[in-house]
């Protein structure tokens, strides 16, 4: 190679909540060299977009808006020694933590002491959903639609209908009705909503846009621009019913149909991968199956508040610093895996001996009136244990174990 | 319970136990809330039924910076139904870079005793953006 590598602590790839907050975590934590790569020319990542308020509540004690929020946060990082770089893209991501980087700067290599990634999440597009129909113009992604309208000025149709109903889809029907556009419903495959409560209430039913459970659009019409949609119910399999389609008119589609944890440099580094939060298997410091890389925000896992990904990342951050100094777990692996009803479990690897570990969790379905008990597989001892009365796929949800973990656990929903 | 008729059900989000309260009027056509496991559940399912305040934001094309658009929302929330005058008083908005964050674009909107502010920094551009 020749050229001398450039060396930081702790490289934090990404600049939006989770990034931001990594870069301030492994500064508190007391890494002398930060730096900080955001692809973007600004800081603040989905935030700049995401317009509308509710963010803030758990980290400023105050409900903002997304660009407040982003803002804050960079003067938070502003006043710590870290180097920040926006316009910079990391190319590669090696075992050995050497960052393959193309900036302003030029191309070069960082050989990082640890690293974060927090490089956030994509959205699923129709491809991968499979609508059959004709590929005309106005078929847009929840988060495009939002980019489009907050953020580049344009007014992306007349009449939408919104295929999915997670949050970023129920925001945006009630963007659309500000900017004129009819709303003509949206259809949830699923028979409850993906997004939040508040927003099923303060996006739709204050608006009148109705929400259709248990349906989809099952095809597209139109040459060159989207004429109408075909949506129809489905039954407990998820396949459309025959004779139930309707024709809808309509000239946009927006499909709010779930988000993909953008993990392609991880891939490149050879970190093992979770199929069921699509990010990578973290042990309780949050560091991947890649020694002194660590992973926090929706990379690792879809979270439904930009403070849990702010919170990850700030523990995520403190330990890459502790890292890059030194530090090292000592003893063997736990596994924990979803029990009962459990859609997830993070983390999925606990170091043995470890107490005080708290785990994030999401259920599979709307429960009522359930246990959540943390068990040890051979004991069958309960490590802790909540209760609630409801639970929802769409909240994120946390249970602490205070004990040691020696043995490996499941993580479970019990009448 | 028979005679009551329902008419809404929503999830009070003033705690993270979050009661599903039930909103019904008795035979006084009074509202009649149940569901609530502590006394701030009556005034949230009363307010929200009938007098619901929202905030709301929205963004506003500017000129002469980095951006083509500054957002904007209401430093407090205000009665639904003011919802699309104030959007109205909005879109005759057209700010000049620079604008801070929280700098108030609008004082007292249409009266309400709430701003509009602006809720990112946009500072002036050197080069301004062709278009």
């Amino acid at each position: 190679m020749g050229k001398p590598l450039e060396t930081c602590d702790v490289a934090v790839i990404g600049g939006g909540p989770a990034g931001l907050a990594a870069a301030l975590g492994a500064r508190r934590a007391g890494a002398g060299k930060v730096l900080l790569l955001e692809r973007e020319k600004t800081l603040g990542g989905i935030l700049n977009q995401c317009v509308h308020d509710g963010f803030g509540l758990f980290l400023y004690k105050e409900t903002i808006s997304g660009p407040e929020y982003a803002e804050r946060l960079a003067e938070d990082v502003a006043r710590e020694p870290v180097k920040v770089e926006t316009g910079a893209m990391v190319l590669d991501l090696s075992r050995e933590r050497v960052l393959r980087v193309n900036s302003r700067n030029g191309y070069r290599l960082i050989q990082a002491g640890a690293v974060v990634l927090a490089m956030g999440c994509r959205e699923r597009t129709r491809g991968q959903i499979e609508v059959p129909g004709t590929r005309p113009a106005g078929v847009y992604t929840a988060g495009l639609a939002q980019n489009l309208v907050n953020l580049q000025n344009l007014r992306i149709g007349n009449e939408a209908v919104i295929l999915g109903s997670g949050d970023i889809g129920l925001i945006m029907a009630r963007r659309l009705v500000f900017e004129g556009v009819k709303v003509k419903g949206v259809f949830e495959i699923l028979p409850w909503p993906g997004g939040l409560e508040r927003n099923v209430r303060q996006c739709l039913l204050d608006f009148g846009i109705p929400l259709e459970l248990g349906s989809t659009v099952v095809e597209i019409r139109g040459r060159d621009r989207v004429e109408s949609v075909v949506v129809a119910k489905v039954d407990e399999a998820m396949a459309p019913v025959a004779g139930t389609e309707r024709v809808i008119p309509c000239d946009t589609l927006l499909l709010s149909v779930g988000l993909i944890p953008e993990n392609e440099l991880s891939k490149r580094a050879g970190m093992e991968l979770s199929p069921l939060t699509g990010g990578a298997v973290v042990d309780e410091s949050l560091m991947t199956s890649v020694p002194g890389v660590f992973s926090c925000g929706n990379v690792l896992h879809i979270h439904d508040v930009a403070d849990w990904a702010s919170f990850e990342g700030l523990a995520a951050g403190e330990r890459a610093a502790c890292y890059a100094a030194g530090e090292r777990a000592t003893g063997t692996a736990v596994h924990v895996s979803p029990g009962p009803d459990v859609k997830y479990v993070l983390p999925q690897i606990v170091t043995s001996g470890k107490a005080g570990v708290e785990w994030s969790f999401r259920v599979a379905r709307p429960v009522r009136d359930v246990r959540v008990e943390v068990r040890g597989k051979a004991s069958g001892k309960v490590y802790a244990r909540g209760k609630y009365s409801r639970l929802l796929p769409s909240e994120l949800q946390k249970i602490k174990v205070n004990d040691a973990v020696e043995e490996d656990l499941e993580v479970g929903c019990h009448e | 319970m028979s005679e009551r008729a329902v008419v809404d059900r929503l999830t009070c989000v003033l705690c993270p136990v979050g009661c599903e309260l039930e909103a019904a009027r008795n035979a006084a056509g009074e509202l009649d809330i149940t569901g609530n496991q502590c006394d701030k559940g009556v005034p949230f399912a009363v307010e929200e039924i009938l007098r619901p305040k929202r905030n709301l934001a929205t963004s506003v094309p500017i000129k002469d910076t980095t951006a083509k658009m500054v957002s904007v929302r209401l430093s407090a929330a205000v009665p639904r139904d003011l919802i699309f005058p104030i959007l109205a008083e909005i879109a005759k908005l057209r700010p000049q870079a620079p604008v801070r964050r929280g700098q108030v674009l609008i004082a007292n909107v249409l009266g309400t005793g709430v701003d509009v502010i602006a809720t990112r920094t946009l500072l002036l551009s050197e080069k301004p953006r062709q278009r």
